[in-house]
């Protein structure tokens, strides 16, 4: 059973995410912050805005961590240590990952609030911006390990990774996931300084705490998704191959909130040009180049 | 093979109910995401049939569908929340009627058509998977970039439709 070591991993991963999102946004490192936060929002009473869609309100925050949880149940982190060993697996991890949208549509639309609502559906928007993108980057992994199994593309890159293999998809795919977890400078739905945090500005209490707790195991679902697809998952020298999924998955984590804080954040019509306009040629154009490698050069 | 039965029918029942609950709510944004969470739940039902690729795909198309015609619905209806009580529905008798006929038609099909044997067990899921590329691949191929091939130039048209034309 490897249920219980995985929802550990990625408990400890949240935790740690939520630390280095301290650390970039505010400059400070507070090992024990999210620590204390999370009890000053537990302590704290949370309100529910007036005539609210009652139960979008409260199904939101839970359908975001659902998704996230759903979607990390096929990262493997090591060989065999995997919760559900999908002969779909890497499409199952996009299809879990959609749901994101839904939760913050419905969290958005919820509270009968105008920012959170702008918020919500400038998710949506960006959701038809990088969702094509992103299926067509795994398709063109999928196509070098002969597999949609996750466990099959970490093995299909045990003698290169396919961070070098197809570098074009690698740099499409992380920035899709800087948009799917909505990271400056695609923090569209939350936009502090813009819209008082859209989606999340009604949530108090408990119930932003678990809206900011799925926010950080979807991070680090993400940033485990980029590792398995790209960068070899568990393979490694000289560490145990859980160690090597740890350590690269937090180096994501790391990589993707640091990018962020050197770029201003996008224009929602901006967004949507760039994906469509670059993002989407640049995928089909890796698809194309990997499927050329494939034939001459071979996986 | 009971308890993937009753996981089948579950998860037929779910998708029922939330069929019934896109017309009880007044709510455009409910609505769609009830047909949303009726579509997933066919979805659950095809993994409930160990047809894992079909399932996961339902699961994945339909919540990006779903999200999108919302956006149509809150865009042109004057009353996207429903809070204005406003009777949305027209043409009862007609609707009823084809309603009541669509349902007939479909459980006769159900009923009198001869499924031939049942299968004892489905093939292995990366095969399902195998055997589905090759089916739009070659059988189905035509079928499927015709309907893609039309899909595209509808975009292509609503989008020209749809930009003001620039004054030169």
């Amino acid at each position: 059973m490897s249920f219980l070591p995985v929802v550990l991993a990625l408990l400890a991963g949240a935790y740690l995410v939520a630390v280095l999102e301290g650390w970039v946004s505010t400059g400070r490192f507070r090992p024990a912050g999210p620590i204390l936060s999370g009890l000053a929002l537990l302590g704290q009473e949370s309100l529910v805005p007036r005539t609210p869609d009652r139960i979008f309100f409260e199904a939101g925050p839970v359908l975001l961590l659902t998704s996230a949880l759903l979607a990390s149940a096929v990262l493997p982190l090591g060989p065999g240590v995997v919760i559900v060993d999908l002969a779909t697996g890497a499409l199952f991890v996009n299809a879990a990952l959609v749901y994101v949208m839904v939760a913050l549509v419905m969290s958005g639309w919820g509270p009968d609030a105008a920012y959170a609502m702008v918020g919500g559906f400038r998710f949506l928007g960006q959701l038809v911006g990088y969702s094509m993108p992103i299926v067509m980057v795994i398709a063109a992994v999928a196509m070098r390990a002969e597999s949609l199994a996750t466990t099959e593309v970490v093995e299909s890159q045990a003698a290169l990774w396919n961070a070098l293999y197809q570098p074009v998809g690698f740099v499409v795919f992380m920035a899709a996931a800087m948009a799917l977890c909505f990271l400056p400078p695609f923090d569209l739905p939350t936009a502090p300084g813009e819209l008082a945090g859209g989606v999340v500005a009604e949530y108090t209490g408990w119930r932003l705490a678990v809206l900011r707790l799925a926010r950080a195991v979807l991070v680090v679902t993400v940033a485990a998704a980029v590792t398995v697809f790209f960068l070899g998952g568990w393979h490694g020298p000289v560490l145990p191959p859980w160690a090597w999924s740890a350590v690269k998955t937090l180096a994501v984590a790391a990589g993707m909130l640091a990018a962020g804080r050197y770029v201003p954040r996008v224009r929602e019509e901006h967004l949507l040009a760039w994906w469509w306009k670059l993002g989407i040629p640049l995928a089909l154009l890796n698809i194309f180049v990997v499927g050329i490698m494939l034939v001459t050069v071979g996986g | 093979m009971l308890l993937q039965a009753l996981f089948a029918g579950f998860f037929g029942m779910a998708a029922v109910w939330f069929g019934v609950v896109v017309f009880r709510t007044s709510s455009m944004v409910r609505s769609a995401l009830a047909l949303l969470f009726s579509m997933t739940a066919v979805g659950a039902m095809f993994l409930a049939m160990e047809a894992e690729f079909l399932g996961v795909l339902q699961i994945m198309m339909m919540a990006t569908e779903m999200a999108i015609m919302a956006i149509f619905m809150v865009m042109y209806m004057m009353d996207p929340g429903g809070l204005g009580q406003m009777d949305m529905s027209h043409q009862k008798r007609a609707a009823q009627a084809a309603g009541v006929l669509g349902a007939l038609v479909a459980i006769g099909v159900a009923l009198l058509t001869s499924w031939g044997p049942a299968a004892n067990a489905a093939p292995g899921a990366a095969e399902q998977t195998r055997l589905l590329g090759i089916e739009l691949m070659e059988r189905s191929m035509l079928i499927f970039e015709t309907a893609g091939v039309t899909i595209l130039t509808a975009m292509i048209a609503a989008t020209a439709a749809a930009i003001e034309r620039r004054r030169r």
